[in-house]
């Protein structure tokens, strides 16, 4: 039982002081959750702390690796219109 | 922009008018208090013309939010206190001291730190007051100061009054919760992500709070707000009349930024931002109530010089570590430079004073405002060629004098390329940065912008360089006034007689 942080991860820093098992720590290139040491906060939070300051869409998988916040869940920009967006920019 | 060579005792004062609001009392400090006028004279980014002698530069420590707003992308740096598609280097409290202490013994005209990123300063408190806390110990000559978007504020206010804090900036864009819905999707708060409506409403009354406490403490506290048409746009006078009767000193309204590339909300979903005349028209409304900050150029947050420069690749990480500082030393001749400074401006404003007095004393016309774009380096004269413009002044020209109204980037957060704007040439898009203005003072100016300005019905005038920009200001405004152009009321007249 433990959640993951994946490499979109953006280095803001903001989940690790909030985890109540020191489980997150700064790698070579992002962050990452040490498996042995996450609870996903049961017991001290009702809900994973980091996982619910990240600001990143997908960057933070729970226990079947799915994201905990998927596309458009944070931003509100709805996924259809930022794939828009995203080949409109790309054609230029 | 150059930072301005300055010798160990500057030149005399040449005379004339320095760069803002000859003829006429209304500068952006007109109404404050000698004591917060004496506080923020020398701020670069308070003063107009105290930005041609100091400069200021920002720190990145503080990487972490709390809050999401419709205009930043959180891969890059806040969008609002920083700028919009832009990495800053990411400096631990220790290398931030090292970079301040460093920029501070080579441009001695740098005068205020400021933390305002990349994420919110006061949601990384250690690394944000670790920060303060040595620098106001190791070198108390440097003027502090952190922006913030009020969600932690209220917590972080005992804290701040401990530092050498000149004063807080709070970002505050609504003060009605369903408007706030429209611009922060969640906040951070009490261990919850917190959605909508009910998040917006605790940031609010967290900024409002924080406002009070700051206030209360006897900090100086500005106001920063970002215009989102259709969004707060009809709000913010109100914004602005409820923070100024809280005690806030300044309100800076600032244009939204979206482009779809940032991949912000507004900027994917085609929110606009405002035109140069909806803003001068909110900034006008709002200025009846408070001061208004009209030269914000929304600097990058790890930037480093005088205001619309950054010098920041002289001071890299590497290029620090290399440099020995004697900071006791650094700062006599710190001081020597700030007095030398101190002395030019007041002989440069009383010059201004006795310019006003002598207009006001000369026969009142009675002709219509017009505004125009001036091209210059700095020094408070025009001295730059059309084409190399960045940015223009624009200042208003009435029958009660000249004042400085704002500045309007020509390539704002673009590369510059013909592929944006839907290949409009760069000339167009300076064109366009022009809207409203009626003549275009600058040093020099080639045939091909000549041309496309008189067709767009704007008058260049390459006939006074050199000059102080009040001066030649008034005096193409009285030529425009003798040739019987003023005569007519424009619909889109800007009331300020």
């Amino acid at each position: 039982m433990a959640l993951k942080i994946i490499d979109t991860c953006v280095n803001c820093y903001a989940c690790e002081p909030l985890c109540p098992s020191k489980a997150i720590y700064k790698a070579e290139a992002y962050f990452l959750i040490n498996p042995k040491k996450c609870t996903e906060c049961v017991g001290d939070f009702d809900v994973p702390q980091c996982a619910s300051i990240c600001p990143i869409e997908g960057a933070i998988l729970d226990a079947q690796g799915l994201a905990i916040n998927p596309p458009g869940s944070l931003t509100g920009i709805p996924p259809e219109k930022m794939a828009e967006a995203m080949a409109e920019l790309q054609a230029h | 922009m150059e930072l301005p060579v300055l010798n160990e005792t500057p030149a005399a004062s040449a005379g004339g008018c320095s760069s803002h609001s000859c003829g006429t009392s209304d500068d952006q400090l007109g109404h404050l208090s000698d004591e917060i006028r004496a506080k923020v004279e020398n701020h670069p980014c308070y003063s107009e013309d105290a930005h041609h002698y100091f400069a200021r530069m920002h720190v990145a420590v503080a990487p972490a939010c709390n809050i999401q707003c419709h205009y930043c992308n959180r891969k890059y740096d806040c969008a609002n206190e920083s700028r919009p598609g832009v990495v800053s280097e990411l400096l631990t409290p220790d290398q931030a001291v090292k970079k301040t202490m460093a920029v501070a013994a080579n441009i001695p005209q740098m005068t205020v730190l400021g933390i305002a990123g990349p994420g919110d300063p006061l949601a990384n408190p250690e690394r944000t007051f670790e920060t303060f806390r040595r620098l106001s110990d190791e070198a108390p000559d440097i003027k502090l100061c952190v922006s913030t978007n009020g969600l932690a504020l209220p917590d972080s206010v005992e804290e701040l009054s401990k530092h050498n804090i000149d004063h807080v900036t709070i970002t505050i864009n609504c003060l009605d919760p369903e408007v706030g819905a429209k611009i922060y999707p969640w906040i951070f708060w009490e261990n919850k992500r917190i959605h909508g409506i009910e998040g917006a409403r605790i940031l609010i009354e967290q900024q409002q709070k924080g406002l009070e406490m700051l206030v209360a403490k006897g900090i100086l506290v500005k106001v920063n707000s970002v215009m989102i048409p259709g969004v707060n746009d009809q709000h913010l006078a109100e914004v602005s009349k409820t923070v100024k009767a809280k005690g806030a000193f300044l309100h800076n309204v600032m244009p939204l930024i979206a482009e779809a590339e940032h991949g912000t909300f507004y900027g994917v979903m085609g929110q606009r931002g405002p035109t140069q005349d909806e803003l001068m028209d909110l900034q006008d409304a709002c200025s009846g109530d408070m001061n208004m900050m009209r030269h914000c150029r929304q600097c990058r947050a790890d930037a480093v010089g005088l205001l619309g420069e950054d010098r920041g690749d002289e001071f890299t990480l590497d290029k620090i570590e290399d440099m020995e500082i004697d900071y006791q030393a650094a700062m006599e001749k710190r001081k020597v430079i700030h007095e030398a400074i101190a002395e030019e401006m007041h002989s440069k404003r009383a010059a201004k004073e006795e310019a006003a007095a002598k207009h006001a004393a000369g026969k009142k016309l009675n002709t219509r405002p017009v505004l125009m774009a001036i091209a210059t380096s700095g020094q408070g004269v025009i001295n730059q060629h059309f084409g190399h413009a960045k940015e223009f002044l624009i200042y208003e020209a009435s029958p009660d004098g000249v004042r400085f109204m704002s500045h309007r980037k020509t390539d704002l957060y673009c590369s510059g390329d013909d592929t944006c704007g839907d290949g409009e040439s760069v000339l167009q898009r300076t064109i366009r940065a022009l809207e409203g203005c009626e003549a275009v003072l600058c040093s020099k100016i080639g045939y091909e912008p000549w041309d496309m300005l008189e067709q767009a019905g704007i008058i260049p005038n390459g006939e006074h360089a050199m000059e102080p920009i009040e001066d030649a200001v008034m005096a193409v405004y009285k030529e425009m006034a003798a040739a019987g152009k003023l005569d007519e009321v424009k619909d889109d007249q800007r009331a300020t007689a």
